[in-house]
């Protein structure tokens, strides 16, 4: 029993719970509730060009329109009157981490942003509620021209209209609710463009950490990786645990150009009140590769399925993801992907843990279409039923519309043998580190996909969840 | 006419898929009756010339052509190939739920000789040819290779042989994870197809334990995609006792 | 009198993205001419058994609705899935693979049941056979409910036959209790014209240690709608299906699946082997259902689609549910055309591509079909699958 607590005091929860309530008076919070007035108001805020004043409003009419899906986990416990749209601090965005006000430094501090793009990273975006405080790319990768900025400045810029072309284009605000709800509101978040046959070495990060109770996050990121370029972005989630529901309603839209590769990796931990409505998609062209990394552990509902649009021939997809529903927490999550092109080819693999009452759903769409001869898809999913009050479920869908395709599937539900867990207690292994070690090891198909520092973090992360404290 | 060849391989050279090349410039001729052995290290190419012989549409023809009784067959499928008399045993072959062994026999016989399959006389061939391999009955009506062991399929392979007859066989590792008992079986029957005097036999093996006891000709030793030495049948003991050293050398 | 139908079946258990339509399937017929006057009996009642014709279809669900208790097994609540759909059903004297609106238009429509009550311990030796000999432009519905005692043993063999040409309508609802340790083995054999809707609803409970054997063949028919809900209720319930289909031309099949586990260590083993070819369009639903208290169950269900032309249309939806920690559950597909290394294999033994097609279309369905415990009707069967490949 000793060396378990010794696992649980080595992980600090409130790495991620703390909060600086003391210095509310320098936020800037705008009014709860979803109002054409709100509307305008972010819009305002923005500085936006006209076109996308516009397109904010066609999008709150959307979503006044659109039904919420009724397939789902419950939103009954979010109540769009009582979410404040958008909060930032009273001070602009910095290049230079000195310069980034004191209270919000030390939260990036305490979460080790600032010492892991020393490390590891070729740039680093922070955004703190509704906006980003701190931006910064490396020299050498500036150099190669690549473009890692801010969306909102990026629009008025020399990427105007390459922003103009693509924003919510492969995400349409009437692909679902939250999407229109999205483009209504959407503020911060990154634009990446990694020009023709540029490799970037090291990885690029955001991380996104929403401070504020009761508010909104709805970052929206749009990375282009022209043709033959390669790209690895990392995107991070954190948020305090609050009593009042928070809603994180972001947007991330990715371009695969021709021969480009482009590897999205996230370890999403909001806290335990947080809606996490959430809408990723990528589209591939001939010869790209698409690579999903995806580890949910945090917030109280989730729906999640990064989708991705094999348009040009040969273009492959990879998904792997892991998500560990625990005490409290509804997660729906997946991956969707659309076979068009011929010799297309998708691979997602996931694995899913449910523990204490946790609610672990994965779903999954494979279309084949009838133009994508020879393509194939496999679908493998793993689900770790760690007690008998929890759920996990499996809902997956293919749609196969030509006979020159390969399509595999495989699932399975279990639980921990009790023969594994007696070989390691002969060895002398508390249970709880026995059954910890596990999880690890079924996870580890997804955490030897991240980097180093990540799949340490999310390890830790399991061992937090295993330990129950989490 | 027994000069004639029955099989001419000239400077074949093969790749996967259009890619990686395989084999390089391979010769080969094998007369009517006549028993060749292929041997060689693990990943020298040598299912792969047997896949290629047979026609298997994953390997492509870079160079050279495949002569069968005369005529090219380099680019005919193996179904025609199989019709003009040719036969693969397969390493591992595949499980057919539905469909039994011997109906699957009658259906390929009936596919290469276009003539009716006269019942009774096929049970009794079958049957003769099933004690030959000490082969239970029972296996005729089970479906084809499903839940068969290791040997029961390599058998099933051979019992092939001895129904369809052809001209030309290649047996592909045939002998590989049979026990003793199992290969002594197997090297019956094949036994059994040389003793049909036209029959040629390519035997591609990386051991010699079904060799003991059969008749050979000709012994060609493979090393990375080229044919690098050919003797007669008493290499075969040679590399039994000195493996492929000498000729990896060479190489 | 001349009668339109307009029903959703088929809903999957859990709702998925609207976009793969697959949640539920309608079912809808125009202006067709619908008897009701019973169900084809067999050519004799065997000792044991008792036949209750001309029973109206709810008062021929009144067993099951009196053993609801012990169908349900009540245990504690615990949060359902995700887009979870019973409650819709939740009227039916016993829940089935198309759901309510099945049991409405039976109710509505008058159809009588014919209830066969096979007593405790009774083995039968042969199969009760049902043959349904449908005309042209005939329409009809009907309905069974078998009881099959404790420890009791029963074969029934359903056949659906009608001319190759024949255009139809034809409905049934199969249901299903057994008893304690009865063993029950239900045939259903579908070879209907190529203009015949047809569906066939099946929905039954297995109490403990009792064994459902299901095999299915829809070979016949232009719109067919085959599906069924089986409720392991108790400890070491066992159910097995399997099902052979060929959907050919322009033809659907609509397939809805379930296995609700709820005993402890009970087994579900569900298989579906099928070719489509044309423009034919699948749609199979296959759920498990581990509920809190099925501890030490198994379930397996493996789906295996040939599709032999490029214009196919194939959904699958695989649905694996689970509220017990152990359990075991597991859901393999194999979608696609001939593997290019089976083609290789036939075609090395002199067996062209259109052949070897053939071959492995009869294989498919002949695997499910030799399960007829009949070697008449199965030797019909498997001359009609010759006739048409």
């Amino acid at each position: 029993m000793s060396e378990n607590k010794q696992i649980v005091a080595d992980i600090d929860r409130s790495l991620y719970d703390f909060k600086d309530v003391e210095s509310e008076s320098d936020f800037y919070r705008m009014q709860e509730g979803l109002t054409e007035e709100t509307v305008l108001k972010v819009s305002e805020e923005k500085n936006d060009p006209e076109w996308m004043r516009q397109f904010r409003l066609k999008c709150l009419k959307l979503y006044n329109e659109i039904d919420i899906p009724d397939w789902g986990p419950s939103i009954d416990g979010l109540d769009m009157d009582k979410i404040s749209s958008y909060v930032r601090h009273k001070s602009d965005m910095k290049g230079r981490w000195e310069d980034v006000p004191e209270d919000i430094k030390n939260t990036f501090e305490r979460l080790g942003i600032p010492q892991a793009e020393r490390e590891s990273l070729a740039g680093v975006g922070a955004q703190y509620d509704s906006e980003l405080v701190y931006h910064n790319v490396k020299d050498e990768v500036a150099a190669q021209g690549v473009i890692y900025t801010d969306l909102e400045s990026a629009m008025w810029g020399e990427y105007g209209d390459m922003i103009k072309e693509h924003f919510m284009k492969l995400v349409p605000p009437t692909d679902h609710k939250f999407a229109a709800l999205h483009g209504a509101v959407w503020s911060g978040g990154s634009f990446v463009y990694v020009p023709k046959g540029v490799k970037v070495e090291i990885p690029l990060q955001s991380y996104f950490r929403l401070n504020a109770a009761g508010a909104g996050q709805f970052e929206h990121t749009l990375i282009i990786v022209d043709e033959g370029a390669d790209l690895h972005f990392i995107e991070g989630c954190s948020a305090p645990k609050y009593n009042v529901a928070n809603l994180h309603a972001g947007c991330v839209e990715l371009f695969v150009g021709k021969n480009a590769r482009l590897r999205y990796s996230t370890i999403e931990n909001w806290s335990k009140n947080m809606y996490n409505l959430n809408t990723k998609r990528a589209i591939v062209e001939e010869n790209g590769i698409m690579e999903w990394v995806s580890g949910s552990f945090g917030s109280h509902t989730s729906y999640l399925y990064p989708m991705t649009i094999l348009k040009g021939d040969n273009s492959k997809m990879e998904f792997t993801g892991i998500t560990f529903a625990g005490k409290g927490q509804n997660l729906d999550t997946g991956a969707k992907v659309v076979h068009q092109g011929k010799a297309t080819s998708s691979v997602i693999n996931t694995k899913s843990i449910s523990k204490d009452g946790g609610i672990g759903t994965y779903r999954s769409s494979v279309i084949i279409q009838n133009s994508a001869k020879r393509a194939k898809a496999s679908v493998s999913c793993d689900s770790l039923m760690l007690d008998s009050i929890s759920r996990a479920d499996t809902i997956p869908g293919m749609d196969i519309r030509t006979d020159d395709a390969d399509v595999g599937h495989e699932a399975k539900i279990g639980r921990i043998s009790d023969e594994a867990i007696f070989y390691l207690m002969s060895r002398g292994i508390s249970e709880e580190d026995a059954k910890a070690m596990i999880v690890s090891g079924f996870a580890n198909p997804v955490s030897k996909e991240l980097p180093l520092e990540y799949a340490v973090e999310m390890n830790n992360l399991i061992k937090l969840e295993m330990s129950g404290n989490g | 006419m027994s000069d004639m060849s029955l099989l001419q391989v000239k400077d074949l050279s093969v790749s996967i898929d259009n890619e990686l090349p395989i084999l390089h410039g391979i010769n080969l001729d094998i007369k009517p009756g006549e028993t060749h052995v292929l041997m060689g290290p693990n990943g020298a190419g040598k299912s792969t010339l047997g896949f290629t012989l047979m026609g298997n549409p994953h390997y492509c023809v870079t160079e050279g052509n495949i002569i069968f009784e005369g005529e090219d067959i380099t680019s005919l499928s193996a179904d025609k190939r199989a019709r003009a008399g040719m036969f693969l045993s397969f390493q591992n072959p595949y499980e057919v739920p539905g469909i039994s062994l011997s109906s699957f026999i009658r259906n390929a016989y009936h596919a290469q000789t276009g003539a009716p399959v006269k019942l009774l006389a096929f049970q009794k061939s079958l049957k003769a040819a099933m004690e030959i391999l000490s082969m239970d009955e029972s296996y005729a009506d089970r479906d084809l290779n499903v839940g068969f062991s290791g040997g029961e399929k390599k058998k099933a392979e051979i019992l092939q042989l001895l129904m369809l007859k052809p001209k030309f066989a290649i047996l592909d590792e045939t002998d590989s994870g049979l026990d003793v008992d199992a290969v002594r079986t197997v090297s019956k029957g094949i036994e059994e197809y040389q003793k049909k005097k036209d029959g040629a036999l390519l035997i591609i093996t990386h051991s010699t334990k079904i060799l003991e006891s059969l008749h050979v000709d000709y012994t060609h030793v493979l090393v990375k995609g080229s044919i690098v030495h050919t003797g007669d049948g008493t290499l075969v003991d040679e590399i039994n006792a000195n493996g492929f050293e000498r000729f990896v050398k060479e190489d | 009198m001349n009668r339109d139908i307009n029903m959703k079946v088929n809903v999957l258990p859990v709702l998925t993205y609207n976009f793969l339509h697959v949640n539920d399937s309608t079912l809808q017929i125009k202006d067709m001419e619908i008897q009701t006057d019973g169900a084809p009996k067999p050519s004799d009642i065997p000792a044991g058994v008792t036949l209750t014709g001309e029973v109206p279809f709810s008062e021929a669900g009144q067993v099951f609705r009196a053993n609801k208790e012990r169908i349900l097994v009540a245990k504690e609540n615990f949060a359902g899935p995700n887009g979870d759909t019973s409650e819709r059903d939740k009227d039916q004297a016993i829940r089935t693979g198309m759901g309510a609106d099945v049991d409405n238009l039976m109710t509505n429509m008058g159809v009588k049941s014919d209830v066969y009550t096979i007593d405790e311990g009774v083995r039968l030796t042969s199969p009760i056979i049902l043959r349904y000999d449908m005309q042209n432009g005939q329409g009809s519905l009907s309905s069974q409910v078998i009881h099959a005692g404790k420890n009791s043993e029963a074969t029934f063999i359903m056949v659906y036959d009608s001319d190759k040409d024949a255009a139809g309508f034809h409905g049934v609802s199969t249901r299903i209790l057994a008893e304690d340790g009865a063993k029950i083995k239900l045939v259903k054999a579908q070879t209907l014209g190529k203009e015949f809707i047809h569906f066939d609803d099946i929905g039954g409970a297995l109490m403990k240690g009792a064994e459902i054997s299901l095999v299915t063949l829809e070979l016949g028919g232009s719109r067919v709608y085959s599906s069924s809900y089986m409720y392991l209720s108790d400890k070491e319930a066992s159910y097995n299906s399997n099902m052979g289909y060929l959907c050919r031309d322009d033809h659907s099949l609509d397939i809805n699946y379930v296995a609700d586990q709820r005993g402890k260590k009970t087994n579900a083993a569900m298989q579906f082997k099928g070719v489509l070819m044309g423009t034919a369009n699948k749609t199979f639903r296959g759920t498990l259902d581990f509920k809190t208290g099925s501890s030490g169950s198994v379930g397996d269900e493996q789906e295996d689609a040939l599709l032999l032309s490029p214009d196919v249309i194939n959904r699958t939806m695989p649905v694996i549910l689970c509220q017990e920690e152990d359990v075991e559950g597991r859901h393999g597909a194999t979608i696609g055309q001939l593997s290019d290394d089976l083609l290789f294999y036939m075609q090395c033994r002199g067996i062209d591509e259109v052949e070897a097609k053939r071959i492995m279309i009869r294989a498919r369905l002949e695997s499910v079909s030799r399960l007829i415990p009949d070697p008449e009707i199965m030797q019909k069967v498997q001359y009609y699958i010759e006739s048409i490949v």
